[in-house]
């Protein structure tokens, strides 16, 4: 094209200074500080090796804080997947007011997670929440709050988590789904394909690429999980929800364990720069394919 | 062939009855605080549960009496959100172009390399920042808020704008080249108005990131700066006194900006997606 190198140059130079600035040198600051005992306001830096990666390992709620983002992804990312391609799948075909469809599944998404486990606190406590009232209406009696409860908790984030994204994640999908071309469906419709081949057939190897870009946003929103937690459990009740993220910010600014904080917060790092690099790869193949 | 308009008349009937399942329990819990925050409230003490309180605006007053600096938070918010997100796409926009129209070894692995460093939490890198923000003298300041904002939502920013571009006609801007128009004013006057619905869309979408955003203000303030986010997570994290209704009530008045926003601009909305680089 008509872009000489001197033009790339300009037209990359703003967002170059305020991601080197803003981004890449903090996270290669923090990198580099990892390995040293390094803090705001210490004196002498001295290299202290391994050390810090060596005590966030050792200590027993940085395991349990591993644990539960484990499950947490695990169990969370496929969910809004799911959710949200079927959701995304209802409305792909023209409907009555589809743009107030598509706005509303922003709405959820709207919620701070913040706001959300404020919400969601009082949701689930049994005075007035959602809950006690249906469970009362059964004729059951009231159950406390699963965020207080050590098995429940860490499903109950879950299940808030999924309420906020999945809707978002139709937001993202129909898109997709709306831009394959009609004849498509017809064809399969005449074929006698039942709703399960459409869905193999012809839904799923259109958006492949775009599902596959949106699995890793959930990823890295999932890896990152901590203000959605922080207001609805804080962590607790234990260690029964504790993330990572919230770890390292605990360790940083709560505790002022400033290596220890940057430290497990680079494993975090590690963990979405990993998925990246498989997502690189899948992506790639999918397109010679 | 006679059995097929009746079959799509049932599937039809079934996708209706889905989605308005679907809807009625995604908008739910909103609804739940929407009452709440006008004074309807559920009463679980009874059996069957009933309703109590009589429709009011009481509990919006009360949230200004519960946390003063409540609307001016607001305003905080919607300033450095507004900034950020405009500094977000100014800065992203040429970037997209740059890459959207040139192509060099590895441009396909860049523009995916921007959708993983979207990918990356905040919390990777704001422990560093705080200490260089404080160095340099922005913490507490709304520049050092608006700038970190716009390099956390850049990537994103990026990677739907050049999705976004590319799907755009060259045949303009070569018409603008052969006048001698500028490089800039090639962007100006020729692409930006172009790709204008998307821009938009996107500019909208890093607002709502930015207004949602809690990490970057948590670390990089110490009370000046104040988002509507940050007083929450203060006030529900060393005060859990407050009454239902009046959180619901403050939740409510954060959620009608972001909400009338994405109303308003629905038809540009459409234009969002997360375009994937295609294989050429």
């Amino acid at each position: 094209m008509r872009l000489t190198r001197r033009d790339r140059l300009v037209l990359f130079a703003p967002v170059a200074v305020l991601l080197t600035g803003w981004l890449v040198l903090p996270a290669l600051l923090g990198l580099f500080a990892t390995f040293t005992t390094y803090a705001p306001f210490g004196a002498a830096i001295r290299f202290s090796g391994l050390d810090n990666y060596a005590a966030v390992l050792r200590d027993g709620e940085f395991g349990a804080a591993v644990r539960n983002i484990a499950v947490f992804t695990v169990v969370a990312v496929p969910l809004e997947l799911a959710i949200g391609f079927a959701l995304a799948y209802l409305l792909r075909r023209p409907i009555g007011g589809r743009w107030l469809w598509r706005v509303l599944l922003l709405v959820p998404w709207l919620v701070s997670p913040v706001a959300n486990g404020v919400m969601w606190r009082f949701l689930f406590g049994s005075a007035t929440g959602l809950i006690d009232f249906g469970l009362g209406w059964l004729g059951r009696p009231d159950i406390p709050s699963p965020v207080g409860d050590l098995r429940l908790a860490l499903p109950a984030t879950v299940a808030v988590e999924v309420w906020r994204i999945a809707p978002f994640v139709a937001f993202l999908v129909l898109p997709g789904l709306s831009s394959i071309p009609s004849e498509r469906w017809e064809d399969a419709t005449l074929n006698g394909a039942s709703w399960t081949r459409k869905v193999l057939d012809v839904a799923l190897p259109s958006v492949r690429p775009l599902l596959l870009a949106i699995t890793m946003l959930l990823i890295g929103l999932s890896l990152g999980t901590f203000d959605g937690v922080l207001i609805l459990t804080g962590g607790g009740p234990g260690t029964s929800t504790v993330t990572p993220a919230l770890y390292s910010y605990k360790q940083a600014f709560g505790v002022n364990d400033w290596p220890t904080g940057a430290a497990s917060a680079w494993l975090i790092a590690a963990g979405v720069i990993g998925a990246g690099l498989v997502y690189l790869r899948v992506a790639r193949t999918g397109q010679s394919g | 062939m006679s059995g097929l308009p009746a079959q799509r008349r049932r599937n039809g009937a079934a996708r209706a009855i889905l989605l308005t399942a679907a809807l009625a329990v995604f908008m739910l819990p909103l609804a739940w605080t929407a009452l709440a925050a006008i004074g309807l409230r559920a009463n679980n003490n009874t059996r069957p549960p009933s309703w109590v309180g009589s429709p009011t605006l009481d509990y919006f007053r009360e949230v200004g009496i519960a946390e003063p600096s409540f609307w001016q938070e607001l305003a905080t918010s919607t300033v450095s959100a507004a900034c950020a997100a405009a500094l977000t796409v100014t800065a992203s926009l040429p970037a997209a172009y740059g890459l959207a129209r040139s192509h060099f070894r590895g441009d396909r692995l860049l523009t995916q390399g921007f959708l993983v460093l979207a990918s990356l939490p905040a919390m990777a890198y704001v422990i560093p920042l705080s200490d260089l923000m404080r160095r340099a003298q922005l913490v507490d300041t709304f520049a050092g808020v608006i700038l970190t904002e716009a390099a956390v939502t850049a990537p994103l920013a990026i990677y739907v704008l050049h999705g976004a571009l590319s799907q755009l006609s060259s045949e303009w801007e070569e018409a603008a080249w052969l006048d001698g128009a500028g490089l800039f004013r090639v962007i100006g006057q020729i692409v930006a108005p172009l790709a204008a619905p998307s821009i938009v869309a996107t500019a909208i979408i890093v607002f709502v990131l930015d207004w949602n955003l809690l990490l970057v203000p948590l670390v990089l303030t110490a009370g000046e700066i104040k988002t509507i986010p940050l007083a929450m997570s203060d006030f529900f994290t060393f005060e859990r006194e407050l009454e239902w209704p009046t959180a619901a009530a403050a939740l409510i008045i954060s959620l009608v900006p972001v909400a009338v926003l994405v109303m308003v601009f629905h038809r540009v909305l459409d234009r969002f997606a997360l375009n994937v680089p295609r294989v050429d």
